[in-house]
């Protein structure tokens, strides 16, 4: 294997194993505090076992993505020293202020996890909120870097050298906020319909499980309104890379032709030969408006660019069709969830709108992992959007081939590890926590201490 | 020695000052975490899941806090000195990476141990990963920091090697790791005195202390031993700087102290002890060392004066350590106060 293949696959393993984990981890703690919240208010244990069973699941995947994180943090060194020699006085400032919420995030979610019976429940509940706030912050601080890569800001490049350095301008690029919100959106929607799918499947095992229920609505209502905002969000996205990538965009759409009055392409294999696109349902005109609000307007084609400047056209356009595809299918899912929990319809618990629910357990990190093949793959061959390309950037040693096998039987040996012990924790707290099978919890008793189950 | 421009920018002082405290506060925290697991390995068969549940008490609400100053020291490098953090990762790509898969590997495993719902045969694999992984990971710290002095980095050189190898296969770095071993050892066994309930598991605590204590002296011995083989005049610098000099005799003449108090397992005055320590020995170190970061094999050293980021960098890295600073600290003070005094085992001496 190529070495520089070799490292970008290791980046793509270590990064799409570690968003999973940041992923859930921006987005669980605000579900925890919504139940958190009704179990201070209302006082019923439904809530509070929901709340202890998620906060459980929770400091696994925190605790995996903080390792995996630090990994990452290293893994830019060991794979692209070019790259952050020239970045890192650049753009190291989001990571700044990311390292500092990191920091407030790992505080709260030790007092979060361990203050059940030292914190007074208000306190111990903006704890857990905080966990959420600065989790969101990490998230955006690191997307900001990686807006800069695709949109570089903040300073001339003279002669292969970054010179009158402007950290502020490069965190606060053109595409910070396009790309942040998108991504946060992606966070919560992610995690919204994963959580709510494996709660409907376990509801159609136990009908009558108030934990399950109350969990099921928490987090699809989360997942609902992240989905349906998403496209929002997604469409000013894709005019900014119309704008400033349009090499991107063109692969994103297997668009080779500039034309004017461009058509949509949906689904087909591009066959870079003939530069076309076969099997593939086209809406005539609708490319030129999603990327430039206007049916008639030009939209730049692969042609104009020269190939080695090229994106992976097959990747690229997959990816975006299968982010889309899920997105679009999660969004009809949240809408429909979104009507009936308004109208108070008992078809919300109804069979086969559970099992809806739950073959869309994937769905949203289906869709995250593609949208990040999209943005990495489609910057390619540039690991600085014009500037400095991947190639250049990658580590003079030899043998990469072999770090890149290691951190992948580490990643799938762990993402196996994680999968059975959520098994084991949910069919634990099936055991433990009464309101998982039973329609309505008996009594306020307090439920066990930490640890002392089993 | 390379010249200290006269008034550098202040701001760069600040980035100093943070990547000095986060190096120290990463020792004498996240080291003792690490030195906790290390000792799971000599807690013999008596009240074993006593000693491991105060272990498990010890580190679960703080070791993911505690791991945070080694992404600030990462973060200040890459920010606030890019060459370093470049040749670093490049030069020393093997050991990095061991040291990384030894940090998954610690993190998971305790964390899984804690919080695997069903607690059987499966714990004692995590405990496999854990003390093994505690052991490794702090070892390759100590290699990878070494392999920063004898001057075996060179960009020059030629073969895989020469490059990637030789730099930190050698006595120094392997002697540094085996010390810092044995360091972060003797830290966790005194901190885990005030961590433990009067009486014989205290006694026990207070005991494996002491033993912890001479094995850590004599692996600084190692070191020096290493240096010399290595080319490294170590003794000589430390005896060269009178502020370095002081700061080991100072932490020579502790010992008898800390030995005493060990005696009457007193836990706080223990813990300040061997913080003190730890941190007058990195104080020394931080002394003769001063400014080189990287000794190069090629001559030219990268220095805090010559491989900076540009001022408008290193003016928003200290403004973020600042504020960070001011976030962190208190935030810090909370989550230990609320686990680390009120229901700790009554601690005597303070």
């Amino acid at each position: 294997m190529q070495d520089l293949l070799a490292a970008r696959s290791q980046m793509a393993v270590s990064l799409g194993f570690h968003i999973i984990f940041a992923s859930i981890g921006m987005a669980m703690p605000f579900l925890m505090a919504i139940s958190h919240y009704r179990w201070i208010r209302t006082g019923e244990t439904v809530y509070l076992d929901l709340t202890k069973a998620w906060s459980r699941g929770v400091a696994i995947f925190f605790a995996t993505g903080a390792v995996s994180g630090t990994a990452l943090s290293f893994e830019l060194g060991l794979l692209w020293p070019k790259f952050m020699e020239h970045a890192g006085p650049i753009i190291g400032m989001p990571f700044s202020w990311e390292g500092t919420a990191f920091f407030l995030e790992a505080i709260a979610l030790g007092l979060f996890l361990y203050g059940w019976n030292r914190l007074s429940p208000w306190v111990h509940w903006g704890v857990g909120l905080t966990v959420g706030i600065t989790g969101v912050l990490s998230g955006i601080f690191v997307v900001c870097a990686n807006a800069w890569m695709n949109s570089p800001a903040g300073f001339d490049w003279v002669d292969g050298q970054a010179l009158n350095i402007d950290p502020v301008r490069a965190m606060f690029n053109p595409g910070w906020k396009t790309q942040t919100l998108h991504m946060t959106l992606a966070a919560f929607e992610a995690t919204g319909f994963a959580v709510g799918g494996i709660h409907a499947l376990l509801l159609l095992r136990r009908p009558a499980s108030a934990l399950h229920r109350e969990a099921f609505k928490i987090a699809l209502l989360i997942g609902s309104i992240a989905a349906l905002l998403q496209p929002l969000s997604g469409d000013r996205l894709a005019k900014g890379t119309a704008q400033r990538q349009p090499a991107k965009l063109a692969a994103m759409e297997a668009h080779f032709h500039t034309e004017n009055g461009a058509s949509l392409i949906l689904g087909g294999i591009p066959d870079l030969q003939e530069k076309r696109v076969r099997y593939a349902v086209k809406l005539p005109t609708l490319l030129s408006f999603l990327a430039h609000g206007d049916f008639h307007a030009q939209v730049k084609g692969l042609e104009d660019f020269p190939e080695k400047d090229w994106p992976p056209v097959l990747i690229v356009h997959t990816a975006f069709q299968a982010m889309v595809g899920a997105g679009s299918a999660l969004a009809a899912l949240g809408l429909a969830f979104l009507v009936l929990s308004l109208r108070r319809s008992r078809l919300l618990l109804h069979r086969r709108f559970l099992l809806a629910a739950a073959l869309a357990t994937p769905l949203g990190f289906l869709a995250l992992e593609a949208g990040w093949v999209v943005t990495e793959v489609g910057r390619q061959p540039w690991i600085i959007y014009g500037i400095m390309r991947t190639a250049e950037a990658v580590t003079p040693m030899p043998g990469l081939v072999y770090p890149f096998l290691l951190f992948t039987a580490v990643y799938f040996f762990l993402a196996a590890v994680v999968s059975w012990l959520m098994l084991r924790h949910i069919r634990a707290a099936d055991r433990e926590f009464p309101s998982a099978s039973s329609a309505e919890p008996a009594g306020s008793g307090s439920p066990l201490p930490e640890g002392s189950h089993a | 020695m390379p010249e200290i421009p006269a008034g550098g920018s202040a701001m760069l002082w600040v980035v100093i000052l943070f990547l000095g405290v986060s190096l120290l506060l990463y020792c004498l925290l996240a080291g003792a975490d690490f030195g906790a697991g290390i000792l799971e390995i000599f807690m013999g068969r008596e009240n074993r899941r006593a000693q491991r549940d105060i272990i498990d008490r010890a580190l679960g609400p703080v070791w993911e806090a505690n791991h945070m100053w080694l992404i600030l020291m990462v973060v200040i490098l890459f920010m606030g000195f890019p060459l370093v953090y470049s040749s670093v990762s490049t030069y020393l790509h093997l050991p990095l990476t061991a040291m990384l898969i030894g940090i998954i590997a610690r993190g998971c495993s305790f964390t899984f141990r804690h919080y695997d719902a069903v607690k059987g045969r499966s714990q004692r694999s995590y405990t496999l990963f854990f003390i093994y992984s505690s052991v490794w990971t702090p070892f390759w710290l100590g290699v990878v920091t070494g392999a920063l002095v004898p001057g075996g980095i060179d960009p020059a050189a030629r073969g895989y090697l020469e490059g990637y190898v030789w730099p930190w296969l050698r006595p120094f770095p392997l002697a540094l790791g085996a010390f810092t071993v044995c360091l972060f050892a003797f830290l966790a066994a005194v901190y885990l005195i005030g961590e433990s309930p009067p009486g014989a598991l205290r006694r026990r605590f207070a005991r494996r202390a002491a033993i912890a204590s001479s094995v850590a002296v004599a692996a600084g011995g190692l070191v020096f031993w290493a240096a010399e083989r290595d080319g490294v005049d170590l003794a000589a610098r430390f005896m060269g700087s009178g502020a370095a000099a002081a700061c080991v005799v100072a932490a020579t003449f502790i010992m008898p102290v800390l030995w005493a108090v060990l005696g009457q397992q007193w836990g706080w005055a223990a813990r300040m002890l061997a913080g003190s320590q730890v941190t007058l020995i990195l104080g020394a170190w931080f002394v003769v060392q001063f400014p080189i970061l990287v000794k190069m094999g090629n001559g030219r050293d990268l220095t805090f004066f010559n491989a900076h980021a540009p001022e408008a960098t290193l003016d928003q890295l200290g403004i973020a350590l600042i504020v960070g600073a001011v976030l962190i600290l208190p935030a810090l003070f909370f989550l230990l106060r609320v686990f680390k005094s009120s229901e700790s085992p009554a601690s005597g001496g303070h």
